[in-house]
């Protein structure tokens, strides 16, 4: 017993010191170093964030370099696609465009009857929506992983980027800035785990949490009322209940799967988004 | 005309490492079949532990850290976790090497069950108590699972390749 127990204690000893021939460092010695390295990424000292966002920019630059083979063959099979689908587009939007000739006449009259109208109820045409800070990033890297889903964006700290800012996909909610360094920046998306974001559903008084659940065609919906059932179909909108983004953003919507169970899913696509807006999610409507 | 040999034999001995860092720095996706994802297999942890139980003098412990650190960064996860995760597989695969005598294939394949499972909760310990990340659980075990099922696999191709240098 003590003797097997001996020949445990050496081999695994002989394991950790042993360098050999051609290895420089002992597993001692770089095990020692990882728990270090993980304990100072945990306690943030001030003088590590400048060297790990130096060393994350350089690593995400080789990063993009390394997945370009991969780029490339999307790019090319995409195109492929895109040029047999067309004919098919063409046939479609000739049709579509006789029918948009006989809408157009029938809209100048809608718009003439509504500014009418609108002038009658004193309500101003200007709704747009105005962001106090907007910067138009590129998705650099997008690589799926079973442990966080995000991507990275070519604008960081040196564009005025801070950890927390939204990012939107046009007019659609795409995710959260976690992570900033000076030429890059990570985004979080909404179909992470990690994401949460307080709901309204259209055209109730429903409020919730969206969650995300890893996958873009299955969130999860927190804090309904008792026996609240999801209808088909329905937009949810933020409800600007976190004091951080505006009520009525579009986020996702409830569509009916193959099996008729009612699901959500996201409005924008992840994975077909190239360009993305950072915003610090103060819109103003 | 040696000149060009030497590094046709250099970068043959460091395919293993290039291999390693490539990997680290590009993460393959490969199209989902169903509810699984059938490629999804971590494909550096059978290289460490191929070549630390094998070939231990052809991928040096440095590298693997480094490529950790690397793969850390990629992913998004506290600085380390991964180094130190294939650091405990190279602990394991190490006193398995210097426990074995006689090395057979089926055996290497279930001594990398516990190699995983170690390694694996090294990894959940550090990103449970280090980060404030969930998991996606199920991916992870999917992930574990196929890594374990291929080993024989590149066990294959590993060794045919490493015959193949060493006649070079």
């Amino acid at each position: 017993m003590s003797d097997n127990r001996d020949d445990f204690i050496i081999a695994i000893r002989y394991a950790l010191l042993k360098k050999g021939a051609k290895q420089k460092f002992s597993l001692f010695f770089l095990i020692i170093l990882s728990i270090s390295i993980i304990t100072l990424d945990k306690l943030s000292p001030a003088f590590v964030n400048p060297v790990r966002a130096v060393f994350t920019d350089i690593v995400y630059r080789v990063a993009v370099v390394s997945a370009q083979p991969a780029v490339f063959k999307t790019f090319l099979g995409n195109k492929i696609k895109e040029h047999y689908s067309l004919i098919e587009e063409n046939k479609y939007l000739k049709v579509e465009i006789e029918y948009l000739k006989q809408q157009k006449f029938n809209n100048a009259y809608l718009k003439t009857d509504n500014e009418v109208l609108r002038n009658a109820l004193n309500l101003s045409n200007d709704r747009s929506m105005e962001q106090d800070f907007t910067v138009t990033a590129k998705i650099i890297l997008d690589q799926e992983s079973p442990y966080l889903k995000s991507f990275l964006i070519n604008k960081g700290s040196t564009d005025g980027i801070i950890k927390g800012m939204t990012v939107f996909s046009g007019e659609y909610l795409m995710g959260t800035i976690i992570e900033t360094n000076y030429l890059t920046s990570r985004v979080l998306l909404l179909t992470d785990l990690n994401s949460k974001i307080p709901i309204i559903i259209e055209n109730t008084s429903i409020n919730g949490i969206l969650e995300g659940t890893g996958n873009k065609k299955n969130f999860r919906l927190n804090y309904l009322p008792e026996g609240y059932a999801l209808e088909v179909e329905k937009i949810i909108f933020t409800s600007g209940k976190d004091g951080f983004l505006t009520e009525g953003i579009p986020v996702a919507k409830t569509y009916l799967d193959k099996k008729d169970n009612v699901l959500i899913k996201l409005l924008a696509d992840p994975d077909q988004v190239l360009i993305v807006q950072v915003t610090n999610g103060q819109i103003s409507k | 005309m040696y000149y060009f040999k030497s590094i046709k034999e250099k970068l043959l001995i460091s395919l293993p490492v290039i291999l390693l860092y490539f990997f680290s720095f590009y993460h393959f996706q490969m199209p989902e079949i169903g509810k699984i994802n059938f490629f999804s297999f971590n494909f550096q942890m059978i290289l460490v532990y191929f070549y630390v139980l094998k070939f231990p003098d052809d991928l040096g412990f440095g590298n693997i850290f480094l490529a950790g650190i690397i793969n850390d960064t990629v992913v998004g996860i506290p600085l380390g976790t991964t180094s130190l995760s294939y650091l405990t597989l190279s602990l394991f695969t190490s006193y398995i090497r210097n426990a074995t005598l006689r090395s057979v294939m089926t055996a290497e394949w279930f001594t990398f069950i516990p190699a995983l499972f170690f390694s694996n909760l090294i990894y959940l310990l550090i990103i449970n108590n280090f980060s404030n990340l969930s998991f996606y659980y199920i991916e992870l075990l999917q992930n574990t699972f196929f890594t374990f099922l291929y080993y024989p696999i590149f066990h294959y191709i590993f060794s045919r390749y490493q015959n193949l240098i060493s006649k070079d």
